[in-house]
Parts: C-alpha cells; sequence; structure tokens
C-alpha cells in the first residue's frame, strides 16, 4: 500500500471526524486535515505551504466578498424585492415563464461571481419567499434556490471549476459562453418546472400584493435597477473591450455597490458590507482551507496518487468513474474536485472537445455543492428557508443531480457533434 | 474582557505568527544567489542598458555578456524563462561560470523573468530551492521559483490576458508569463516592459540566434524538443542530427503561427536572430507527480510518473533512474554548442565557438557541483 | 489599478478582521482569520 495512500486516508478521516463529530466548520477541518498530512510526512507544521496555499484564491476571496457587498447593497436598496414585484406581476398567470425567469434571477449572482453560496445567499433569499408566497413547500423552495446556486455557478459568463480545469492544461477560459449556456440553461428551465410548477396555486394580485413590498418600486422606480444595470453593462464590457474595461470584478462590484447606496432606500453602507463579509466568511474559509489541503496534497504526493489512480481506470469505466469520483471529492469542496480530478479526467478525454468537456466536467464538479457534509448550497438554501435540517432540502435534489450527471456525460460524449453545431 | 473577545485576542496572535513565520520564508526567497563570473565574462550587464524604463524595477535582470577574442556571431541565452524550470536556469549558470568563447559573442540573462524568482506558486507545494556539493566542500543554493512573475510585483491579473501585437486572449494569470508577453512594450505590464527590453538587446546587438531554455512536465506533448522559428529551420535540423551523434534524441518542431507571445515566434518575426526554446522534461513542474521536495528537483525520480509512462500517459520514457539534473542541463548545455557549430556551418563568415562548456557525459559522471565555481 | 486593487484588499481585510473581533463563536472567528490571513500578506506586499 503506497504511503501516499495512507496519508490520503488520514487526511481525509481527520478532516471527516472534524467536521461531522467535533461538528467544526469545513474551513477548520480543512485546516486540520491539512496539518495531519504535514506532520505525518514529516513536514513539520509547514506553516509556509498553509499559508501558501491559502494565496491560490487569494482573487478568488477579493471577487466573492465584493460580490457579496454589492448583492447585500442592492437588497438593502429595495431593488430585488422590487425586482421580484415587477416579474411577479407580469407573469402571475403565467407560472410556466414565472418559474424559469425566477430561477434566472437565484442563479444571477452565482453566474457573476461563480459562487453557488453567493446565489443562495443573495437573490436566493429574495425569491425563496416568492416561491413560499405562490405556493411552494418550504423544501422544494430551498432546493429551487439551492439548485438556482449551482446552476448559476456554472452558467456564463465566470465559471471557476471550467477556469481552474482549464488552467491545469493551459487552456484559457475563452469560448466557454455557448457551451456554458447550452449545459445551464435547459436544465434551469426543466429544473424550474418540475420543482415548482405542480405547487403553484392560482392566487390573485389582491392576495399576493399585502405580502410583497410594493413601495419601493412606487417610490424610487426604475432607477432601483441602475447599479444592476452598470454592474452588467461593465461585466459586457470587460469580457468585449477588456483592453478599455478590464477592470476586473471586485472593482465593478464596489462601483455596483457604491451606487446602490444612492439608487433606493438609505441603508448604513458600513454595516451592511460587515455583514456582507460575515455571510461570505464561511466560503472565504472553505476556500481558504482547500487552498492549504491542495498545497499539502500537492506536497506530500496524496495528489499525484489519486491523479494516476484517476487515469488508471480502465477506459470503459471512465465515465463511471468521472460520474462518482468527482462529485463525492467535491464533498471537500467543489473548487477541489475540479483541481485535483477535473484536470487529470480531461487529460484522459483529450480526443474530445476540450472546451466543452471541460464545461461539462465543471457542471459535474458543481454537485460537490451538494455533497454532505459541506454541501454550501444545500446548508445555505436551507437556512433561508426555515429548515432545520438539511436532507430535507437535499432529498428533492437527488433525482435532479442524477439528470445532470447524465446530462453532463452526454455532452462530453458528443461533444465534438455538439461543437459542430455553433 | 469578554469571552469572545479573550478568543478573538488569542487568534488573533496566533495567525500573526503564523504570518510572521511564512513572511520570514517569503522574504527570504527574495535574497538573490551570487553567480560566480567565469574566466570568459567580460562585462555583467543590467537590461536596464537596452530599455531604461526597467531600471530600479523588479524585472531589471543582469546579462552576462562573453567576448571572444576573434570576432563572430552572437547568441543570446535565455535561462530562468519559467524558473520553475531550473534546468533551463542552470545551463545559463554553468555557461557563465564555464565557458570561454573562441570567437562570437555569447549573452547570457540566466534570470529572464527575475521577479519570477522571488516566489513559488501556490498550490504547488515546490521546493524554495535546492542545493549542490562543490568538491571543495561548499554548497551552493539555487531558488526554485514560479512560472510567472511575482504578483507583489504585478497584481491583479486581468481575467483575460490579451496579447497586445495580436489581440490574441489568453486566461488572465497568462499575463505575468514572460514567454507569453513578446515583443513587449514600453507602456505594457511589468513582464511586457521585461519583454520589451530583452527584444531591444537582440536589436541593438544584432544577435544572431536568441535560445530560451525550458523544460515541461513529462505528461506534456512538447518535451525533449527543440522548437524553432521557420528561419531558425535549418541551423535547428542540422543540431537535431549532430545530438543524434551524441546519442541525445530530441524532437523539432516549427513554431505554431498561431500561437503569439512566445519567443519562438516574437523575436523571429519581430527582430532578425534567429529565435529557438528548447524542453527538457522536469517532474517537479508536473501533475502527475508524487512527494515534492528537493530530491524530485535534482533526481526527478518519481513513482507516479514511472506509472503514468506503463499506462501510456507521458510523452518522454520514464522509468525508475528518473532524469536527473544533470541530464537535463547536460541537454541543453550539448545543443547550445551545436547550434555554434551548425551556424558557424550555416554561416562560415561570422564563426562562434565556445570553449570550456561542461560536456554531457561529464555532467553525469561528475555531477553539476563539479562545474560550479566557490562563492566568495 | 493595483493600488486600487491593493485598497479593494486593505477593505474587505478590515471588514474581516472587524467580523473576527465581533463575532461571538471562536470557530467563526477562526475561520475569519484563515481568510485575513492571504489577505494581509497580500496588502503589506509580502506575498
Amino acid at each position: 500500500m503506497p504511503f501516499e495512500f495512507i496519508l490520503f486516508i488520514a487526511m481525509v478521516g481527520v478532516f471527516a471526524a472534524c467536521a461531522f463529530a467535533i461538528k467544526l466548520p469545513v474551513s477548520l477541518s480543512m485546516l486540520a486535515a491539512s496539518l495531519t498530512g504535514l506532520l505525518l510526512s514529516g513536514n513539520g507544521l509547514g506553516i509556509r505551504h498553509l499559508v501558501e496555499g491559502t494565496f491560490g484564491y487569494v482573487d478568488t476571496i477579493l471577487v466573492i466578498a465584493t460580490a457579496m457587498v454589492f448583492m447585500r447593497a442592492v437588497q438593502e436598496s429595495g431593488a430585488l424585492d422590487a425586482l421580484n414585484v415587477v416579474i411577479i406581476k407580469r407573469f402571475r398567470t403565467m407560472p410556466a415563464v414565472l418559474l424559469p425567469l425566477l430561477m434566472l434571477v437565484a442563479m444571477f449572482p452565482g453566474m457573476i461571481t461563480g459562487s453557488s453560496s453567493a446565489s443562495v445567499l443573495t437573490a436566493g433569499a429574495v425569491v425563496a419567499p416568492v416561491l413560499i408566497i405562490l405556493g411552494l413547500p418550504v423544501e422544494s423552495a430551498g432546493a429551487f434556490i439551492a439548485m438556482a446556486g449551482i446552476l448559476g455557478m456554472i452558467a456564463p459568463p465566470v465559471n471557476i471549476p471550467a477556469m481552474i480545469i482549464g488552467g491545469g492544461i493551459d487552456m484559457p477560459f475563452v469560448g466557454f459562453e455557448l457551451p456554458l449556456l447550452l449545459l445551464t440553461m435547459p436544465l434551469a428551465i426543466v429544473f424550474s418546472l418540475t420543482l415548482g410548477l405542480k405547487h403553484i396555486k392560482k392566487v390573485s394580485w389582491e392576495e399576493l400584493a399585502p405580502r410583497l413590498d410594493l413601495e419601493t418600486y412606487k417610490r424610487f422606480g426604475p432607477r432601483l435597477f441602475a447599479p444592476i444595470l452598470v454592474v452588467a453593462i461593465l461585466m459586457v464590457l470587460g469580457k468585449t473591450v477588456p483592453q478599455y474595461f478590464g477592470m476586473g470584478l471586485p472593482l465593478v462590484f464596489i462601483i455596483g455597490a457604491a451606487l446602490a447606496c444612492f439608487a433606493g432606500k438609505r441603508f448604513n453602507p458600513l454595516k451592511a458590507a460587515k455583514s456582507a463579509v460575515a455571510d461570505a466568511l464561511p466560503v472565504l474559509g472553505i476556500l481558504a482551507g482547500v487552498g492549504m489541503f491542495i498545497q499539502v496534497m500537492t506536497l506530500t504526493g496524496v495528489r499525484g496518487f489519486i491523479v494516476v489512480s484517476a487515469l488508471s481506470v480502465p477506459p470503459a469505466l471512465l465515465y463511471a468513474a468521472i460520474a462518482i469520483t468527482i462529485p463525492m471529492f467535491g464533498a471537500v469542496s467543489s473548487f477541489g474536485a475540479s483541481s485535483v480530478l477535473g484536470v487529470p479526467f480531461l487529460l484522459a478525454l483529450l480526443g474530445k472537445n476540450q472546451i466543452i468537456t471541460a464545461a461539462a466536467l465543471s457542471l459535474i464538479a458543481s454537485l460537490g455543492d451538494f455533497m454532505p457534509p459541506t454541501a454550501l448550497s444545500a446548508i445555505f438554501a436551507a437556512q433561508i428557508v426555515g429548515v432545520q435540517k438539511y436532507s430535507r432540502v437535499l432529498k428533492r435534489l437527488i433525482i435532479p443531480s442524477f439528470v445532470i450527471i447524465a446530462w453532463s456525460l452526454a455532452f462530453i460524449i458528443y461533444s465534438k457533434q455538439i461543437a459542430a453545431l455553433y | 474582557m469578554k469571552k469572545h473577545q479573550t478568543s478573538a485576542a488569542i487568534i488573533s496572535v496566533l495567525t500573526l505568527a503564523a504570518c510572521a513565520v511564512a513572511s520570514a520564508t517569503f522574504l527570504e526567497h527574495r535574497k538573490v544567489e551570487p553567480i560566480v563570473s567565469g574566466p570568459g565574462v567580460s562585462e555583467i550587464a543590467k537590461l536596464s542598458k537596452w530599455y531604461p524604463g526597467l531600471a530600479g524595477t523588479p524585472a531589471d535582470t543582469d546579462v552576462y555578456i562573453l567576448r571572444g577574442k576573434a570576432p563572430g556571431a552572437s547568441m543570446l541565452v535565455l535561462g530562468g524563462t519559467h524558473p520553475n524550470e531550473p534546468s533551463g536556469f542552470l545551463s545559463a549558470v554553468l555557461l557563465i561560470e564555464n565557458a570561454v568563447p573562441v570567437s562570437g559573442t555569447l549573452y547570457v540573462i540566466p534570470r529572464a523573468n527575475n521577479s519570477g524568482f522571488s516566489h513559488n506558486d501556490p498550490q504547488e507545494g515546490a521546493p524554495t530551492g535546492y542545493h549542490f556539493t562543490l568538491p571543495d566542500g561548499q554548497a551552493r543554493f539555487f531558488r526554485y521559483g514560479s512560472r510567472a512573475t511575482n504578483p507583489v510585483d504585478q497584481w491583479p491579473d486581468p481575467d483575460v490576458y490579451i496579447h497586445a501585437a495580436s489581440g490574441q486572449a489568453l486566461s488572465g494569470n497568462e499575463t505575468r508569463n514572460l514567454n507569453r508577453g513578446y515583443p513587449g512594450r514600453t507602456d505594457g505590464t511589468l513582464t511586457e516592459k521585461a519583454c520589451y527590453g530583452i527584444t531591444q538587446l537582440i536589436r541593438a546587438e544584432k544577435i544572431s540566434i536568441s535560445i530560451d531554455l525550458h523544460e515541461a512536465s513529462p505528461e506534456y506533448p512538447v518535451i525533449n524538443a527543440i522548437v524553432a522559428h521557420e528561419r531558425a529551420m535549418p541551423v535547428a535540423s542540422q543540431v537535431v542530427l549532430g545530438l543524434e551523434f551524441s546519442d541525445i534524441k530530441i524532437g523539432l518542431e516549427p513554431s505554431p503561427k498561431n500561437l503569439r507571445g512566445l519567443t519562438h515566434r516574437e523575436l523571429g518575426d519581430a527582430t532578425d536572430t534567429l529565435a529557438v526554446l528548447m524542453e527538457t522534461a522536469n517532474a517537479s513542474q508536473g501533475r502527475l507527480r508524487g512527494r515534492t521536495d528537493e530530491a524530485l528537483v535534482l533526481t526527478g525520480i518519481d513513482p507516479y510518473y514511472v506509472k503514468a509512462q506503463k499506462l501510456g500517459r507521458l510523452y518522454v520514457p520514464y522509468d525508475e533512474k528518473g532524469h536527473p539534473i544533470e541530464e537535463r542541463v547536460g541537454r541543453h548545455l550539448t545543443a547550445i554548442v551545436e547550434f555554434a557549430l551548425a551556424m558557424s556551418s550555416e554561416y562560415p563568415d561570422s564563426p562562434l565557438e565556445f570553449q570550456g562548456v561542461p560536456e554531457y557525459q561529464a555532467l553525469a559522471e561528475r555531477g553539476v557541483g563539479a562545474f560550479l565555481r566557490t562563492a566568495p | 489599478m493595483k493600488i486600487i486593487y491593493l485598497a479593494i484588499g486593505a477593505s474587505v481585510l478590515i471588514l474581516t478582521v472587524w467580523n473576527l473581533w465581533t463575532e461571538k463563536d471562536w470557530r467563526k472567528q477562526a475561520t475569519a482569520a484563515m481568510v485575513a490571513v492571504p489577505l494581509l500578506l497580500r496588502v503589506l506586499l509580502i506575498k
């Protein structure tokens, strides 16, 4: 038995013990597992490695933190409530259109930040009450926004797992927009309908109106949406003419947040920013922890062991290995799974269209956010809809998860044919 | 003090202590290791001599000039374009410490991306450096760096890196990759300025041939190879044959026209130099490697690469003997001597001849340390 | 641009440390500390 295998088991064991038995947060469990790996491999405390590992995500930490501040500012200004009013008012009689639209709203923060938690905690927090008003049971509403979280994380323009996977083979994150839209948007429509349609009650506007915040939109009008619009425009410009507008997402979000302070309801920006960062900290902590974990796995050879073992799977079982190991490893983190397993699987699939394959692998990796014990997306969603045990939300996500895996594998298998379509 | 403030204080102190410990290593990494000038070195200049905009920046770097007694062609050797590919840097160091040009001039930039030597890539678990023991017992230490410019010197990365001359888009972190920034520009990033400085040197000194030394991970297709600009093809073909005589197998690939910003494309297009790039096999930068440490950097011995080779996943032969640094440096140095020979035979009016360059066999037998000079 | 990003980093760092000191649960405090480490060393231009 290779020493790296023993190390791997020890690290995962300590992680599980900390996360399940001692109920430490995932970030600290990662830190404990990393320390275990360092000590057992004779690297001492390896402080330099722990600290260096976190730097793999320092830019991502800034993106998520500023995105959360922006979303909180938009929420406090009343823009998200107003957006819901506009959507419900116009589409309430057409649930088949309304549900996908709400899904899109809930996905939006994930699309721009690349973080499912950003979606669930911001737009999800606004959409969920609307879903419940419309008649969805709390578990379904929770599953709805949890699903929006991971689909938003994978949908363009920002998809961190795909960037991580592509980065591993020197493939730029360019040309991913269309494949990612093809991967996520049909699923968004289908899942919004399957999770919601059967529960939607026909409610009259008079009945709904008192439960919605109509005041804000009446008072401020469309200018409420200016910050969202400006951020969207800056992001599009940043993608299309990066020479002039390549200022980066953190700065875009700060500009948007500053605008939101003047666009609608007044709020204390400092307090809002502080609580936004507080909400983001568990996710940011996980990123820091994953950074440490990956650094220690690389240092000790555990990464090589995992990668070469995954590559040793006979070709016939390759797809099964992808379907099982990536989501399982996602329990540690979907980003970690993308880096550790996504890259070697992409290398093993060199004959396929690389962009579509990487995009599909990133979608499978996103399922890590449903995988206990971390299950970020599901845990935050349960918190928001007020369900004590997140497993109740998770149950509604089992079948959709299998659909996601099958859909992603189909994209990989037919990657060349799909690429030929556009 | 309330209870939660006590815990906050304890956690803050522990965190600051960890930061201090790590910072000591990070700052130590900026200390420049000595390179000892050998008998051939006539002048040490700074790259800012050719582009003053670099003066005082972390990208300014030493250029060693070795002039032969007889006139002839000139060769520029770039080591340390990617400071995590040690055979390139070490080959440059051995040239500086040993080579004596007979005819022509040799320019060596051992740390082409000077900033990249001052840090390690996150999540790679790389050692900060590696040692060689000299015959007199002294140990020489060299830093193992990062593929890219230190973010402390150039930050943040854009989401997408646009190569200025062509508009080609690459992922944002390539902004700090020296070998994506050529021919460089004066109003660009620090990395692009370094590229510009090197391009200016080539123009001003009318460098006949430029050799960019690299390493690749064993699972990467371009490895143990020469990549040559189309104008450099005739010379490079001769080198491939010459190396065959020394039992060194090397591939020859044309520089892709659509992959922009690399030395073998841009230096060949933007200047009159013959531009080539060479790769050897380095397990310590690969993704399939096992334990990452100084020994792996120096020996390339790795059980997981042996396994991957059996699975048919690699582009170089790989067995239990690994690919030691002596072999990798030996390949580069032998090829450099072959390039000089080929240049002399292709352009007999401007010969290029070096003596004293450590030979492949001698390196394998005596080790790199035997060819390093005692540092003061 | 570097200065703007250092300022953004410093702001997020301050918000993180503020949370560390106002948070009641030591586990959340420690998580905040983990996030503060890379931000601090980047803002100080050490790493």
